[in-house]
């Protein structure tokens, strides 16, 4: 039988842990329908302004004496919005086909220095953010590329290859190595069983180091906020610099939607990896 | 006669870990007729797994040649040799049903859809599996797993099949099935099988042939009869089955029999064909080869094991030494602490030369 007073207390502490986790989050998406343009913490009445004004649809907004200011930085908020969706494309499908590459080969073939290659594969993972993003801005400096686009989607490539590569490689470990020889077996190429066995049977893993490349090329704010030029922010960097001019409603909103869209991806995530069954 | 598969002098070193060399294939020399099924026997180590895969592709040899059908395998590689296997894990792709499990070597060879569908079928039928085909692997059992498996490696009719211990994982009953039906398969199919095993009950059961192996080269080659009842030394005796190996010097020879002597003194008979006395020899024998009767080794039964049909007895000689292994059709009162005679017929005593 199960002890009654350690059960509830179990459920106690879950709930709590729970609560602790996810209130933040609630808080900002109350605050996010808050009509009050003054004071967020004192709830007015509800509204969807917002999220209208940030798309632009609406002209109410904290900035009612200046309505161009406002209406720029929209502009610029989806400009920022932009940028990081693009860069997270980019660094996303860059990454996962030199992770995926990286962590086949280190898995399947013996070369001299594979054990240094497989170390150094982790190393800007545990790099401190702030560390790589100023040797990334020095290096940049140094060898002459002016700060734009391209240097934000080599900086996350970087550092974002090494998740991918982590994530790839777990999977690998625990494929077995007949598979192929079995795909050999039977009259395969080397590409046809890349192509019909290991990437199929990799997939969930490749999907999954995607997924995280992405979510993290989205919300990474450090190492952007070094190697990003004054034309090209991201949405981070963005919301960053909103926050330091004071912390608006419309901030609310932005960071509430941005929830919504890492839950879609997440829903995304385990959708597809329950899919692939084996 | 020429043979389907004719090994000669492969060689294959392995560095081990230690940085010493360690002989995996030290010279073997292997043929194998195009309708026998071989079975390469030994403990682990032994490198019938490493002939096995040099044979498939997946092991280079150092030296040695390999051809099939008369042509050189050893320059091609695994996927362009006409040889498939059985794997030990049976390696099913787990994201493709059983049919197209089935039907991946054709697949990949680019044979049409209907014509690999109808194929399919048949090699599923073959195995006893037929309709299951829409299935994944993960909703079959270990023996459907098999038997999948073994689909899939005939199915683009290979002139060899390899088997990497592939009842190694299935329980008793379900194996004593699987290797009668291997063997029915193999006449049906009319193809060559070489079989790994490291158990010496399948090899007796299925094999036309026996390679017994041991660290790197072939102790020796013969029908389970042969290999069983004349083993080329104590190795392949011990290996084979249970034995009773009696280090005897030969007392005198008396026509047709000789009489031997162990050094604590228990009296064996064995054939006098080319014994002279003073001769130091192995005498071997079953446990199934004594009787038990009025007459023979005396000796006190210390153990007495009950196997259904049989009774396995350990027999401690009166004069001394090691334990005497016997089994007994009629064994009924012969309990722990019996006495009793162990007669045999010199006939049935296989002579090593060495001591």
């Amino acid at each position: 039988m199960r002890n009654p007073i350690g059960w509830a207390a179990l459920t106690a502490f879950s709930l709590a842990f729970f609560a602790f986790i996810y209130a933040p989050l609630f808080v900002i998406i109350g605050y996010s329908f808050n009509s009050n343009p003054i004071n967020m913490m004192i709830w007015e009445s509800f509204t969807f302004d917002w999220y209208t004004g940030l798309l632009g649809l609406s002209d109410r907004s904290t900035d009612v004496s200046n309505r161009a200011a406002y209406v720029e930085s929209t502009d610029l908020m989806l400009a920022a919005l932009r940028t990081s969706l693009t860069v997270a494309m980019f660094t996303t499908t860059i990454s996962t086909v030199i992770g995926t590459a990286t962590a086949i080969a280190l898995a399947r073939y013996r070369f001299r220095g594979r054990g240094f290659y497989n170390g150094f594969m982790m190393l800007p993972m545990m790099m401190p953010d702030i560390v790589l993003g100023i040797g990334l801005l020095i290096f940049f400096v140094t060898i002459g590329m002016n700060l734009s686009i391209l240097t934000i989607i080599i900086g996350h490539c970087t550092f974002l290859t090494s998740y991918v590569f982590i994530i790839v490689q777990a999977r690998m470990a625990g494929l077995d190595p007949a598979l192929e020889e079995a795909s050999a077996d039977l009259g395969a190429s080397e590409l046809t069983t890349l192509r019909k066995v290991l990437l199929p049977q990799l997939a969930p893993g490749i999907i999954g180091g995607a997924l995280l490349a992405f979510v993290i090329s989205m919300d990474d704010l450090v190492i952007t906020y070094f190697v990003s030029g004054t034309g090209d922010t991201t949405l981070p960097v963005f919301i960053f610099g909103m926050i330091r001019r004071g912390v608006k409603p419309e901030i609310n909103a932005i960071a509430t939607l941005i929830i919504l869209a890492s839950v879609v991806i997440a829903a995304l995530g385990l959708w597809l990896r329950s899919r692939k069954t084996d | 006669m020429t043979h389907l598969l004719e090994i000669r002098n492969a060689r294959r070193t392995f560095i081990t870990p230690e940085g010493g060399h360690l002989a995996a294939l030290d010279g073997i020399n292997l043929d194998v007729g195009a309708n026998e099924f071989v079975t390469l026997l030994g403990p682990s180590g032994c490198g019938k797994t490493t002939l096995l895969r040099a044979i498939s592709g997946f092991e280079t040899l150092d030296s040695g040649t390999m051809t099939l059908g008369g042509a050189d395998l050893t320059a091609l590689p695994p996927f362009r040799r006409p040889v498939n296997t059985v794997f030990q894990s049976y390696a099913l792709f787990g994201h493709m049903t059983v049919a197209r499990n089935v039907g991946y070597a054709l697949e990949v060879a680019g044979v049409g859809k209907a014509s690999r569908e109808a194929q399919v079928a048949e090699a599923l039928e073959k195995v006893g599996l037929a309709g299951m085909g829409a299935r994944r692997p993960s909703q079959l059992s270990g023996g459907q797993r098999q038997r999948v498996a073994l689909a899939r490696s005939i199915i683009a009719k290979p002139r060899l099949l390899l088997l990497d211990e592939p009842l190694s994982a299935l329980d008793r009953n379900l194996r004593q099935q699987m290797q009668l039906e291997l063997k029915t398969l193999q006449h049906a199919l009319g193809i060559a099988f070489i079989f790994v095993t490291h158990d010496q009950e399948e090899a007796l059961t299925m094999s036309d042939r026996i390679v017994v192996m041991r660290s790197g080269h072939i102790e020796q080659i013969g029908t389970p009869r042969e290999i069983y009842r004349h083993p080329k030394n104590r190795f392949v005796a011990e290996f084979i089955g249970e034995t009773n190996l009696f280090p005897v010097t030969i007392d005198r020879v008396d026509g047709e029999t000789a009489l031997a002597r162990t050094a604590e003194g228990v009296e064996m008979h064995l054939p006098s064909a080319g014994r002279k006395p003073g001769e130091q020899v192995t005498a071997i024998l079953r446990p199934a080869d004594f009787n038990l009767g009025p007459t023979g080794i005396p000796g006190t039964v210390t153990r007495a094991v009950y196997l259904g049909s049989d009774l396995y007895l350990f027999v401690q000689p009166q004069a001394g030494g090691p334990e005497i292994r016997v089994i007994s059709r009629d064994g009924a009162g012969f309990d722990e602490g019996a006495a009793v005679h162990l007669a045999h017929d010199p006939a049935r005593v296989h002579v090593l030369e060495a001591a």
